[in-house]
């Protein structure tokens, strides 16, 4: 049924959520600054509250905090490492005040679809959680730095292992989105289409996510007092 | 004889004739220095204890220049005057033994000789000790550690040992001279007795001052290398003292009695290993646990001295929602800067400039100025014009574009290069009027000059100045991943 209900509600442009974060006040806010097309179905504070409340309300989209009391002290991550058998149908967009980049990229690797700052306006915040709800990966402009950072800024060539390097392209997607550019914007700088751009910055969170890259890990760890 | 506290501190003086240490000396006792250089003379010829004396204090006393840096360091330590003190005793104790001491006065100058650092180290530690509760400011002192003794009790003891060092040094002196007079002295009892205290009073000493403030961190015993000096010294005196003990006994005789002095040592060690053990551990926990208040009593200062500050002027300033954000904005980035400073990084980078330049606008405006930046690169001359133009790109951007400004710095072997957007109506250069400097000089003419170049692009939906500086011939420029 509550498969159904979601598939319903995407296709109504509604989209179920569900809000974690440790605060309760921030919890409120980011309720009311929500687009009304945006149910918010169920909040947590904890990880072991948000594991559970995500496996009860199977809902498409999970606004994450990365830093969350409970658990074995891993946060966001565990909370997705707790939901694996969701990762299908839910998607995770990870919220944090932490610039700190070995946060953000845990989170990330653990498999969220994209990092927000907690700073940003409604109205993104919204497009962000529709674009996660679409299947999009979200980057806000310091995460696309911090892959840029990571990844290194020379392009890849042929015969490097693919996962290792971001294409000619992809760098370009990623520096456009550092110096702030929206989706839109890079698709009409790099004369592509908007689709062509999320696919590139997919392409991008999974080599994020699935890069055996040992320096992915050493940069994020040396970065962790950014 | 030490109670003389208006002495001058005994230090090597400058005036020389070989180490200057008997015009030092001179200078601290207010002799003339020609009498001190005469008894040192005279003394040289009492089986050379004078010699031995000499080359003592050469090596215990610091040069006057190496005093005057210490007091200069530690102005209120109470270690100098102990330093200069404790040498002073035993010139007094050795003083009166060796005129008289028959030949061979080695053994008893070795006393002071092993005494004397140890004096000095627990003295420094004391000192070092002591500092942490200075940094207590508004605590009473000592009401955090009521185990630790106090420190006036300390003070009032600390010329106890040099005190207690010369007169038994004096004893010393007086058997000698007794038996030399013919009078019998129980030797054969004595020595060993004498030994036996002396090495019990040794060890107890030693762990006083570990208790006072580990003294392992300061002699790096701790290291691999210290254990093993710790251990290739006592090898040493051990053997050395066998054969000493054993007088140009044989080989064998010898052999013998090592094996028995090291399963003896061995035996001891095996004995006291779980209390040094538990021991150590006390002292580890009793540190950490000192580390963890020091630094939570730092945050709680600096979270009160910017955190609720800030709190309290949004406060007051509640109906200007302007203000609020520029608080809020300013107080974040002083946390953030606080929080995840990396201190072993070099400060003074191009990120950091770009960074600071940026926050500086963001205070001036109130509009957010957001810092991407990737790499990062040793601050040029060049660097300084384009972190100047970018400034005044943010400024634009920030007065007319009215909202957030988006501001990207890459910097790599080859170049640097900064991105400023705004997402405010545009504009067109050529509109703008001949006469206004900001974009025209300031900008692109400032990148011409060193060498880089500026573009402007701007539309509808926003304004964005790339700049671009090739990196200088000299090759400065440092790549971070």
């Amino acid at each position: 049924m509550n498969v159904n209900q979601g598939a319903v509600a995407q296709a109504a442009s509604s989209v179920r959520v569900v809000i974690v974060d440790d605060h309760a006040i921030f919890r409120s806010g980011l309720k009311a600054d929500l687009d009304a097309s945006i149910h918010v179905v169920g909040e947590a504070a904890t990880v072991e509250q948000a594991i559970a409340v995500i496996a009860e309300q199977r809902p498409d989209v999970v606004l994450l905090d990365v830093h969350l009391p409970g658990g074995l002290g891993g946060g966001g991550r565990e909370v997705i490492a707790g939901s694996v058998p969701l990762l299908g149908t839910t998607r995770f967009l990870a919220l944090s005040v932490s610039d700190a980049a070995e946060d953000v990229v845990a989170v990330i690797r653990a498999g969220a679809r994209g990092y927000v700052t907690k700073t940003i306006s409604g109205a993104e915040i919204t497009d962000a959680v529709f674009r996660v709800a679409g299947g999009d990966a979200v980057f806000s402009p310091r995460l696309a730095g911090f892959v840029l950072d990571a990844f290194g800024t020379a392009p890849a060539d042929i015969a490097d292992d693919e996962l290792d390097k971001l294409s000619a392209r992809e760098l370009e997607v990623m520096r456009l989105i550092a110096r702030g550019y929206s989706y839109k914007e890079v698709a009409k700088e790099l004369f592509i289409s908007i689709k062509t751009v999320e696919t590139h910055v997919s392409a991008v969170l999974r080599k994020l996510q699935l890069s055996s890259r040992h320096e992915l890990t050493k940069w994020a760890a040396e970065r962790r007092l950014l | 004889m030490t109670t003389v506290p208006a002495r001058p501190p005994l230090a090597r003086s400058s005036d020389r004739v070989i180490a200057g240490v008997c015009s030092g000396l001179a200078v601290h006792l207010g002799w003339p220095v020609k009498n001190v250089r005469v008894g040192m003379a005279l003394a040289t010829l009492a089986g050379g204890a004078g010699l031995v004396f000499y080359a003592w204090l050469w090596i215990m006393v610091p040069t006057a220049d190496e005093a005057a840096r210490r007091n200069a360091r530690r102005p209120a330590s109470p270690i100098a005057p102990a330093v200069s003190q404790a040498p002073a005793a035993a010139v007094a104790g050795t003083l009166s033994a060796l005129p008289s001491a028959p030949p061979g006065p080695a053994p008893f100058g070795q006393a002071p000789l092993s005494q004397a650092p140890s004096n000095q180290a627990s003295l420094g530690q004391a000192a070092d000790g002591g500092a942490p509760q200075g940094e207590d400011g508004a605590a009473p002192p000592g009401a955090r550690k009521p185990g630790e003794p106090p420190w006036f009790r300390w003070q009032s003891m600390k010329y106890g040992k040099e005190i207690l060092l010369g007169c038994g040094l004096l004893l010393v002196a007086g058997i000698m001279i007794a038996q030399l007079l013919g009078v019998d002295v129980p030797l054969g009892t004595l020595i060993p007795a004498a030994a036996v205290l002396g090495g019990a009073s040794i060890a107890w000493m030693q762990l006083d001052e570990t208790r006072r403030a580990g003294l392992v961190n300061k002699t790096k015993a701790d290291q691999a290398g210290g254990w093993a000096r710790l251990a290739a010294g006592l090898a040493l005196v051990v053997a050395g003292v066998l054969v000493m003990v054993s007088g140009s006994g044989s080989w064998e005789q010898t052999w013998l009695a090592l094996l028995a002095s090291v399963a003896v040592l061995g035996g001891v060690v095996l004995v006291l290993l779980p209390w040094a053990l538990k021991f150590w551990r006390d002292l580890e926990t009793e540190r950490a646990g000192r580390i963890r208040e020091t630094e939570r009593a730092e945050i709680a200062a600096h979270l009160h001295d910017s955190v609720l500050q800030t709190l309290a002027l949004i406060q007051r300033r509640a109906s200007s929602e302007h203000d609020v954000v520029r608080l809020a904005r300013a107080q974040e980035r002083e946390l953030r800067g606080w929080l995840f400073q990396d201190p072993g990084r070099e400060a003074g980078q191009l990120s950091d400039r770009i960074k600071a330049v940026a926050a500086e606008v963001e205070d001036l405006l109130g509009n957010a100025v957001e810092v991407v930046s990737v790499g990062d690169a040793a601050m040029t001359e060049g660097h300084e014009a384009m972190v100047q133009a970018s400034r005044e790109a943010m400024l634009n951007a920030s007065r007319h574009g009215g909202g957030a400004v988006s501001v990207y710095l890459e910097a790599s072997d080859g170049q640097a290069e900064i991105f400023i957007k705004d997402r405010g109506p545009g504009f067109e250069l050529a509109d703008v009027p001949e006469d206004r400097l900001g974009v025209r000089e300031s900008i692109i003419g400032r990148m011409k000059r060193h060498g880089g170049s500026a573009a402007i692009l701007s539309t509808g939906d926003g304004t964005e100045v790339r700049l671009r500086l090739p990196a200088a011939s000299t090759d400065n420029v440092e790549g971070k991943s």
